[in-house]
């Protein structure tokens, strides 16, 4: 559900589980992580998603059976946290092409690239505390890509807004009309840094690392934070209200 | 190059402090860079017990600065004539110190990039505490580029900008326009065109030195500890990573070629 072709000097990485609009399972969280481990040859990623949507976040299904462990929300916010850090990790700059939406922990990817394209009228958001579910787990880089008072609007509110206002507020870095226009614009992206050197864009990303990196540490605390509810009541009995809905 | 200058002009509440290298679209030298370093420090001396508030940082001709000069970035390789090995790691030091003295300086500075502003040009615009431009003017950091790596304005277009900004801005490298640089948060007002960026300087000028000398300094005192004493340490070891990338053979044949398709 994670496929990656190498086109030259681009690293394409494909979500491609249209029919759930790609939400995520904890395979493909390590299997993004596994792919975004590139070597030198690669001079810029690609992420994108197949079908209408990039990414919808959770497949939130699969925690239906779980026991009262909820063994597979921890498995999915463990992966997430190693998908993003894998982003950060990658040597070669990530270009994320955000199309139609990006929920959730399809939102938490944004967070973790280095260029976002999207579409302005694209869902983005991480509604998710109405689940008993905490975003902390994103919230350390959510706050590095927008400031601290609009991660905490868009962590604690759980509402959508629309990539226009994604680019407001810096989580977007690129805007296009339609949606359809999304993958061709990062696509030109991702060529364009992939046709410099690769020395001074590998240094540069990993000095911009280094200089965020006592706050990436918090990222840490972040999973922690998401995992202490894992197993509560209160996830428990919202997820199940929301199944029955 | 006796010529690189940098003028300091004292008269009143409002300094001016311009690059004085026109001929080279205002590139820093060491010369030209340890004239500002004279320029800020005596800035510096004298401010408060002239009742300085606000200074002007602005570059002489047609361009704010065009980044680090090349011509003394080019060294001495393999048979092929520059400057000595150890000139970027001292322009870049001295660029990475004046940045910091710039911040410290006891007045608020304003940045009129009547023009180009690129790479390092464009990192000392972003140390100002106002960065004015006109929509036509072009800014940036095309140092990915050419192989070589912003270090030392990288901490200072984090703390303007946002990290997450920051981070797509300096990977894409490039150029882009005033208008844009004000959309990015790199310019904090803009005028419509060269010929009005005079007017928007005066009147924010003339704005800042209205307010209290006291309250000016405090607030600005306030705002730089907040950079963090880690952000500082930052600027100065990114001087030398930047330093290491430039005398690199690969980024060094692409400043060559650069320099000669300049002749």
């Amino acid at each position: 559900m994670i496929r990656v072709a190498d086109e030259s000097l681009v690293r394409v990485v494909t979500l491609d589980r249209a029919d759930k609009r790609n939400a995520l399972t904890p395979e493909m969280l390590i299997g993004l992580a596994d792919a975004l481990r590139v070597g030198g040859e690669t001079r810029a990623v690609l992420l994108r998603g197949s079908g209408r949507v990039f990414c919808a976040g959770f497949d939130l299904t699969l925690c239906r059976d779980d026991g009262e462990d909820q063994s597979t929300l921890r498995a999915l916010l463990e992966g997430l946290s190693e998908a993003v850090g894998a982003m950060r990790a990658c040597p070669a700059p990530v270009v994320v092409a955000a199309h139609g939406a990006a929920i959730a922990g399809g939102c938490a990817l944004l967070a973790g690239a280095d260029v976002v394209v999207s579409d302005g009228d694209a869902k983005l958001g991480y509604p998710v505390t109405i689940l008993g579910v905490s975003p902390a787990v994103n919230a350390a880089y959510l706050k590095l890509a927008m400031g601290d008072g609009a991660a905490r609007r868009a962590l604690l509110v759980p509402e959508l807004f629309s990539g226009a206002e994604g680019y407001r507020l810096g989580l977007v870095h690129d805007l296009v009309v339609s949606r359809e226009d999304v993958e061709g614009e990062a696509r030109t992206i991702a060529e364009t840094i992939a046709s410099k050197p690769g020395t001074g864009t590998h240094a540069t990303k990993a000095w911009l690392n280094e200089l965020e990196h006592e706050r990436e540490n918090n990222s840490r605390d972040g999973l922690n934070a998401s995992l202490s509810l894992v197993g509560g009541g209160e996830s428990r009995e919202l997820l199940k209200k929301a199944w029955t809905k | 190059m006796p010529n690189d200058s940098a003028t300091l002009t004292l008269n009143g509440p409002v300094a001016r402090l311009e690059l004085n290298r026109p001929d080279s679209r205002n590139a820093m030298s060491l010369e030209l860079l340890s004239a500002l370093h004279e320029g800020t420090d005596e800035l510096a001396a004298r401010a408060v017990d002239e009742g300085v508030t606000v200074c002007v940082l602005t570059g002489a001709g047609r361009a704010f600065c065009a980044g680090m000069d090349l011509k003394q970035i080019v060294i001495e390789q393999g048979g092929q004539p520059g400057s000595a090995p150890d000139t970027p790691e001292r322009l870049l030091t001295s660029l990475a110190e004046l940045t910091l003295k710039v911040r410290d300086l006891p007045c608020v500075t304003v940045a009129r990039v009547n023009g180009a502003a690129i790479g390092g040009g464009c990192g000392l615009a972003c140390v100002c505490d106002v960065t004015v431009t006109h929509a036509d003017a072009k800014l940036g950091f095309p140092e990915v580029d050419l192989g070589l790596c912003p270090a030392v304005v990288a901490p200072w277009v984090v703390t303007k900008v946002g990290a997450g900004r920051a981070r797509a801005m300096l990977l894409r490298g490039g150029i882009m326009s005033g208008a844009d640089a004000h959309r990015h948060g790199i310019a904090d007002e803009v005028s419509e065109s060269r010929e009005t960026l005079d007017n928007l300087v005066e009147s924010i000028t003339t704005r800042l030195a209205s307010g209290g000398p006291s309250a000016l300094r405090a607030t600005k005192g306030l705002l730089n500890d907040l950079d963090g004493e880690q952000e500082r340490q930052a600027v100065l070891a990114g001087a030398k990573l930047s330093a290491s990338v430039v005398v690199s053979a690969g980024a060094q044949s692409v400043l060559r070629a650069r320099l000669d398709a300049n002749r």
